[in-house]
């Protein structure tokens, strides 16, 4: 009987249901590199992809694939495929879709990693891209060029917490025939599932929210398999004769998953960045307790951001929920359960203040990540940062007073409390 | 393959593998709403194993252009003149779900070069609800999601896909949107007015396959039984699955065929 089921039942169970030799309740870690082949035929079949199967885990692998299944489900997309970190699956789509003097509009407001993959190392591979204000569409609309081969940003930047107008940009793209990849890692699915917003590839970092706990490094590419590749000049090696497998062609032959049967066929085989089946586990784990989690975490920053709005201390506080943030309207329109749970702030002294603070805090941890359980800090004008100028800072969206926090699920008065102890050590440091 | 077929642009999946009449073969035709792709893991099976395979992409599905079908017989007069042109013969078609009705009346017209029938999901009668068919109309593409949904079993609800990655979800709603907005229409009333199943079935004279879903919920196990008790001789296998056997269960139900197909030699 089918069921249709919904997004927490999705969560848990997706990709997986007990096999009738062990009946294991828990999504068992494949641990292996290979699989034997009950023949040879069977062999070739899985080597000239005539069914789905798996062959070596670089490839494909049973724990794998139930975190790919699951992330499709959570989703809505076609087909998933999981890979070694968010910058992996980022690079996975650019070299999948695009080839030398093919051309890219970005954001201009992204996580450093991803501005350089596009801006430093794309280039000399012969893919340039020109970077836009992500809020403005028009913008995104006059850069686009003849031979652009796809859109690119963040849902919420990081980490300015800028918003895209999804809609708006997807329709832009649609009307083009320019697929649209978006970053969707601080939204997760449980906040905004971009596809429904005319989206066509997601690109997640896993280590964050939806792994959840702070223990692997994981990425996945999620394929809407709502995008016509059809267009053989524009995108030839997806739809034209490719030199794997005899010529195929993806998009023939595989429709919807074209991208993701390529990337596997070519990205996956060629490259090599597979996900390990324990950390494919492990992002499994923490995505069974996403719903609640996503729940606490903006229910914490909700909390945490009247603190902060209203503290003696603080100087300003960056958040797209507050309707002070430029991009509050958009984020009341695609994300109506909240704009995730990293928060910008600023304290009053500037940087020497912002370090003391740091310096102060007991709970909340320093350290460069986002989206654990536990709440996490970092002051990028004493770390990240600390050898730019104020005025640098200021060109890159950053000033020297500024703190992302990354709210956890800790009891709120317990991270308050933890905050007061930092704002303390400030108070002293400007007397 | 894209052929200019009755002055339309006609698309042909021949599982990746150039198509050559001098070999045995094997055309899939595709259920409503569907096209090629919904065969992929048959045709490419079936073209590496040595046969030539065709799965046509019906008027106004998949790739190919056209106005749709307007009844079984339509669909099965289009078929018999795609294989004329084609100059295919001695063919083994292997239809799923409404693909089955018009494989029935393919042998019908065909019944001299036709070598053998398979029906996968199938019945000799597919009534259509009238929500359904009124669905199709209004919101085509809510009919597909609705009867992406019923059509799988369990491994639909759950994300459970032998190709990895998969989601039959979220590949079978986009394989059906990729059709012109009127096919399902179109193929569903073709199928909920086809009454001459049960003269076309026993009229079969060729050996027959029926390989049915346990937990079909589009053509009911039920219906499947009745159907292939009409067949003489149907050779008839009943798999733990729903509608989509092709991709619910490809290895299973390449087995069966292509242990069906081994005794024709």
């Amino acid at each position: 009987m089918s069921e249709n089921y919904k997004f927490d039942t999705l969560s848990l169970h997706a990709g997986h249901i007990p096999d009738k030799e062990t009946g294991s309740r828990a999504v068992p870690i494949y641990q292996t590199t290979s699989y034997v082949f009950n023949s040879t035929e069977e062999a070739a079949s899985l080597y000239n992809m005539e069914v789905g199967g798996h062959l070596y885990t670089r490839i494909s692998n049973p724990t794998v694939a139930a975190l790919e299944q699951r992330l499709a489900a959570l989703e809505g997309g076609a087909s998933a495929l999981a890979c070694s970190s968010g910058m992996a699956a980022m690079h996975l789509v650019v070299s999948a879709i695009c080839s030398s003097g093919d051309h890219i509009v970005a954001s201009s407001k992204m996580y450093g990693a991803n501005i350089n993959l596009l801006q430093h190392t794309m280039p000399r591979f012969g893919v340039k891209t020109d970077f836009v204000n992500p809020n403005d569409p028009e913008a995104i609309n006059r850069a686009i060029k003849p031979n652009t081969k796809l859109v690119f940003g963040e849902v919420i930047g990081n980490p300015g917490l800028d918003i895209m107008d999804v809609p708006e940009i997807a329709k832009i793209c649609n009307s083009k025939n320019i697929p649209l990849v978006l970053d969707a890692t601080f939204n997760t699915p449980y906040l905004m599932q971009p596809f429904k917003h005319g989206a066509n590839i997601i690109v997640h970092s896993l280590t964050k929210w939806l792994g959840g706990h702070g223990i692997a490094i994981g990425g996945a590419v999620v394929n809407g398999g709502n995008f016509d590749w059809g267009d053989k000049d524009k995108f030839p090696t997806i739809s034209g004769p490719h030199f794997a497998l005899g010529g195929i062609s993806f998009w023939e032959e595989f429709g919807p998953s074209a991208l993701i049967a390529k990337i596997r066929a070519e990205g996956m085989y060629n490259f090599g960045p597979s996900l390990s089946p324990t950390n494919a586990f492990h992002l499994m784990q923490g995505i069974e307790t996403l719903p609640l989690r996503m729940k606490k975490h903006i229910e914490n920053t909700h909390s945490i951001l009247d603190f902060l709005v209203n503290h003696e201390m603080v100087e300003w506080v960056k958040h797209p929920d507050l309707e002070t943030h430029p991009d509050h309207e958009v984020a009341k329109r695609i994300l109506p359960k909240g704009s995730g749970s990293i928060v910008a702030f600023g304290i009053k002294g500037g940087r020497e203040a912002g370090k003391a603070f740091i310096e102060s805090v007991q709970l909340a941890s320093h350290l460069a990540n986002v989206g654990d359980a536990k709440t996490l800090l970092i002051h990028p004008g004493s770390t990240t940062h600390s050898h730019l100028s104020s005025e640098a800072m200021k060109e890159g969206g950053l000033t020297d007073d500024m703190i992302r926090l990354s709210v956890g699920l800790e009891d709120i008065n317990d991270i308050k409390k933890d905050f007061e102890r930092g704002f303390k050590a400030v108070k002293k440091l400007n007397k | 393959m894209i052929i200019n077929f009755k002055d339309a642009k006609t698309y042909i999946g021949t599982g990746g593998k150039s198509l050559d009449n001098t070999k045995k073969t094997l055309c899939f035709l595709h259920g409503s709403g569907q096209n090629h792709l919904s065969f992929v893991q048959q045709a490419r099976f079936f073209a590496y194993k040595g046969y030539s395979v065709i799965v046509p992409d019906m008027p106004a599905h998949g790739f190919s252009d056209g106005n749709p079908c307007k009844s079984i017989k339509e669909n099965a007069e289009w078929i018999n003149d795609l294989l004329v042109d084609l100059k295919l013969n001695d063919v083994v078609v292997i239809g799923h779900s409404q693909g089955c009705l018009v494989a029935l009346e393919l042998n019908r017209i065909l019944k001299s070069s036709l070598e053998a029938l398979i029906f996968v999901a199938g019945s000799n009668e597919i009534p259509v609800n009238q929500f359904l068919l009124d669905l199709s109309k209004e919101k085509p593409q809510k009919a597909c999601q609705m009867m992406v949904t019923w059509g799988h079993g369990i491994d639909g609800d759950m994300s459970i896909n032998k190709w990895p990655g998969h989601s039959h979800y979220g590949e079978g709603n986009n394989i059906m949107c990729m059709n012109k907005p009127t096919a399902l229409k179109y193929d569903l009333h073709s199928c909920n007015d086809y009454s001459d199943g049960i003269d076309a079935a026993k009229n079969i004279k060729v050996p027959a396959l029926a390989v049915l879903a346990k937990n079909d919920q589009m053509t009911p196990l039920k219906s499947g039984l009745k159907f292939v008790e009409l067949i003489k001789n149907c050779e008839t296998h009943i798999l733990d699955c729903g509608h989509f056997l092709p991709s619910e269960r490809p290895m299973e139900l390449n087995s069966i065929i292509n242990s069906f197909l081994s005794k024709l030699k």
